[in-house]
């Protein structure tokens, strides 16, 4: 008999801010190397239902290298892996909803474009909810098959725009207007 | 091995849709900032690719390990009732998950969390170490030293009280295993009436929730030692899936 995961919770209010450790938004850097590939920027803002901005919201996201190759067992490639990239970080928003990350700009994978996967915690959500980052102008986007599971009229709300060279901006809206897609966790 | 219907790639260790039941409400009545915060729209199932088959296996080499006793950080140790919570971290299959990173927070005995955003009444004990931060050893195991944590009103809630709780954060072996849940203790009046232990509809899932207590006969003279089962998503692959 299979054991049945256990129930999720919210992080509640007081996720310890010890726990946002120095430096773990940058994932452009690992143990003091910088990792291979295009030097990138993601940011936005977290806004709850009325565009009202969301403090103390946690953000994680994991990506494949620059390589397209993710450091983890189940990929066959992963001696290729890039050995100065974790894939993982963790930022916080602040007071306006903000939030940061520095990165490599990740390898397509066929048939998967370009993205970086994104898993939100926060008060009052009871479960870790996770979305999806594309990238403006991706030719592979129309191919990505986790991207076309979501409803055509949404799918552009997943492509983070980009500001400037290397820059992106993905804002997520977690109820209401414009309200980012979500997936099942 | 179980297929991928997107390309054909056989990946070692999946997971599938969760049983809702046995998951809490989105939404739960009486806790306003679930109905300001979850999304309005159905939840997006996706095909499985490797991106979501994967995951970060080594966190803490970003994140600073921070040991796994929160009573005994200060120059004294932390005021309250001292306990041991003995856990076990296991997959879907009942193997052990070693070498993950768990992080791990509660209140303090008087109810108040090391956090500046409580702003409640209770005082904050300096010799409290409010934030854990561990691996499981090679059987999936970690042991917490800490003080019971105390019950403390949700402030414009109607008379809603958390009981006593501990908060865990667990990375496992894949991006879909991750878990943020918390755990009760047995017999606590508040328990019937939280709206956060009670969000999961199924009352086996409330009740895998709350720990167990060892006779006190048997353990160590200063401390009541308490046990816990957290079973985080994913598998081995089956032939049968493929």
């Amino acid at each position: 008999m299979p054991l049945i995961p256990t129930a999720c919770a919210t992080t509640g209010p007081f996720f310890p801010p010890r726990y946002i450790d120095a430096g773990c938004n940058d994932l452009s850097r690992f143990e003091g190397r910088a990792a291979r590939g295009e030097p990138i920027e993601i940011h936005g803002r977290v806004l709850q239902e009325d565009g009202v901005p969301l403090n103390n919201l946690i953000v994680e996201i994991w990506q494949a290298d620059a390589g397209g190759v993710y450091g983890h067992p189940a990929d066959p490639r992963i001696k290729e892996a890039d050995r100065d990239f974790l894939g993982w970080g963790r930022a916080t928003t602040d007071p306006e909803g903000a939030y940061r990350f520095r990165s490599v700009r990740p390898g397509a994978r066929p048939p998967r474009a370009r993205h970086v996967n994104f898993q939100l915690m926060a008060s009052g959500l009871m479960r870790v909810l996770p979305t999806v980052m594309y990238f403006e102008s991706e030719a592979g986007n129309d191919a990505d098959p986790v991207l076309a599971a979501v409803p055509a009229a949404r799918r552009a709300l997943l492509v983070a725009h980009r500001e400037s060279a290397g820059v992106y901006r993905f804002d997520i809206r977690l109820r209401g207007e414009r309200e980012t897609p979500f997936f099942e966790l | 091995m179980a297929a991928n219907p997107i390309d054909g790639r056989q990946f070692p260790y999946v997971a599938g849709a969760p049983d809702e039941a046995t998951q809490p409400l989105r939404v739960v009545p009486g806790y306003p900032e679930t109905a300001r915060r979850n999304p309005s729209q159905p939840l997006v199932r996706r095909p499985p690719t490797l991106s979501e088959l994967t995951g970060p296996l080594e966190p803490a080499r970003r994140l600073s390990l921070l040991g796994g006793d929160l009573a005994g950080h200060g120059a004294q140790r932390a005021i309250g009732q001292l306990m041991r919570l003995r856990v076990r971290v296991l997959d879907e299959d009942g193997s052990p998950v070693s070498g993950a990173l768990v992080e791990i927070w509660h209140a303090n005995a008087a109810g108040r969390y090391s956090h500046p955003n409580d702003d409640d009444h209770a005082p904050i004990d300096r010799n409290f170490y409010g934030a854990a931060r561990l691996l499981t050893d090679e059987s999936g195991a970690f042991e917490l030293r800490t003080i019971k944590p105390g019950a403390y009103p949700v402030p414009d809630s109607g008379g809603w009280w958390r009981p006593p709780h501990i908060h865990f954060s667990l990375f496992g072996k894949i991006w879909l295993s991750r878990l943020v849940t918390q755990m009760y203790f047995p017999d606590d009046p508040l328990n019937g009436q939280d709206r956060i232990l009670n969000a999961p509809p199924s009352a086996e899932a409330r009740a895998r929730l709350i720990a167990r207590m060892l006779p006190p006969t048997g353990g160590p003279a200063d401390a009541l030692v308490f046990e816990h089962q957290i079973v985080l998503r994913g598998r081995k692959a089956t032939p049968a899936q493929a």
